[in-house]
């Protein structure tokens, strides 16, 4: 069993690359912290790669040790550190300085979901980004269904103002 | 945010079970903004798949395999869950838009013209179940609101008594229109939550005596007098249906 997870962990990570950046980028609101995140995510995989269940889903299982990462160690440092969450506008359609070219439409979205609370922010990103069913994005936050759907239908709503 | 939002987000996601969907399918069907405020919602979230997808094009992939803990490279397998999520709620909006333009169609008379009213309502009656509207329970005040509502709309005098039916529940009373003329319909349930409906159709008809039919699995019983056809339809006996019919005659 140890050497089949070790084997699936490892296969798995190379593929779920972009899109653990892609969910540390919402999380973080920062490009240098989402790469710090992935690589953090990448180590910790391998080290705790016995305690994966072989023929269960990997990506599934590194989003969840993003996320702990992300919640435990990086957020909580920075809030203890005082430095509070730098409010990069844009931070999902800008690097740094320069917009990214993106299409007009994606780009008025990706600032949109931007500007959403962190909470809604990652449930839309798991739910509408990464298909994950309303049982899996509570499950994955330890919450109820019916707030899975207030998540959504806030950030729906606040996406329909963009008309 | 309304208090409806997060029940039509899973609507348009799939995720309601069946009681829930068919009892907000039923209040779509005659609600108009409330069908105005789901398709602000479901349009709200189109852009959002490929928006994403955006994101990940950016993605810095070779900073990120460099920093990989020496992983052996593989090509990337796309994952099924946003493909899935798409198809089922690519089917989910495509059946409730075929229903909502049916319904939309019906509504403002495209529905054939030569089409005869009852056979519209029958069309739409065999798509209500047993949960349409048994989960709808007014108070009184409620019911009288909108029969009155139905009433000034048909010309008829509609009040909880004057509709009261033996064995049945009045749920709904609501407006839908064919051919451009004001149809009411008031929904009741039998005990088993089985839909029973009492439509008047404003339609300036000849007056006709009572006559009743079997269409499927649904009895019709109808009469024209006063310039509007009426019709009593649901799963049950003709006989019964007339005695309905029979009743409702008599008072409105």
């Amino acid at each position: 069993m140890s050497e089949a997870s070790r084997r699936e962990v490892r296969a798995g990570l190379e593929p779920s690359l972009a899109r653990l950046w892609r969910y540390a980028l919402v999380l973080s609101r920062a490009r240098d912290v989402a790469d710090d995140l992935v690589q953090a995510t990448c180590l910790r995989a391998i080290e705790r790669a016995d305690q994966f269940v072989p023929g269960t889903r990997v990506d599934r299982w590194l989003f969840a040790i993003l996320r702990s990462i992300w919640l435990n160690e990086i957020r909580s440092r920075r809030i203890r550190e005082g430095g509070g969450f730098v409010d990069a506008a844009d931070a999902l359609t800008t690097d740094g300085a320069r917009e990214i070219e993106t299409n007009i439409t994606a780009s008025a979205v990706l600032r949109a979901i931007d500007r959403l609370p962190e909470a809604q922010r990652e449930t839309v990103l798991l739910v509408y980004g990464e298909g994950y069913s309303y049982a899996e994005a509570a499950a994955a936050f330890g919450v109820p269904i019916g707030t899975i759907m207030s998540r959504l239908a806030a950030g729906r709503a606040a996406l329909a103002k963009l008309k | 945010m309304t208090d409806d939002d997060a029940e039509l987000v899973a609507l348009i996601d799939n995720e309601l079970d069946e009681t829930r969907r068919t009892a907000l399918l039923a209040r779509l069907a005659a609600d108009e903004g409330l069908r105005r405020r789901y398709q602000a919602l479901r349009e709200a979230g189109a852009p959002l798949a490929a928006s994403f997808d955006e994101l990940l094009r950016q993605a810095p992939l070779a900073r990120l395999r460099a920093a990989l803990p020496a992983a052996e490279p593989r090509s990337s397998s796309r994952f099924g869950g946003l493909a899935l999520r798409e198809l089922a709620a690519g089917v989910v909006i495509g059946i409730f838009a075929a229903g909502l333009v049916a319904w939309a169609a019906w509504s403002f008379g495209l529905l054939g013209g030569r089409e005869d009213w009852r056979t519209a309502v029958a069309e739409y009656a065999h798509l209500y179940t047993d949960d349409t509207f048994a989960p709808l329970k007014p108070d009184h005040a409620l019911e009288a609101a909108q029969l009155s509502f139905v009433g000034a709309k048909v010309g008829a005098d509609l009040t909880p008594e004057s509709v009261a039916l033996p064995g049945l529940r009045f749920t709904t009373a609501f407006m839908l229109s064919h051919e451009g003329h004001p149809l009411g319909v008031i929904a009741y349930v039998d005990p088993t939550g089985a839909p029973v409906l009492f439509c008047i159709h404003a339609n300036h008809a000849a007056d006709a005596p009572l006559r009743s039919e079997r269409r499927g699995d649904l009895s019709l019983a109808s009469w024209s007098r006063g310039g509007r056809g009426h019709l009593v339809i649901g799963h049950m006996p003709e006989e019964r249906a007339v005695a309905l019919a029979q009743m409702l005659e008599k008072r409105v």
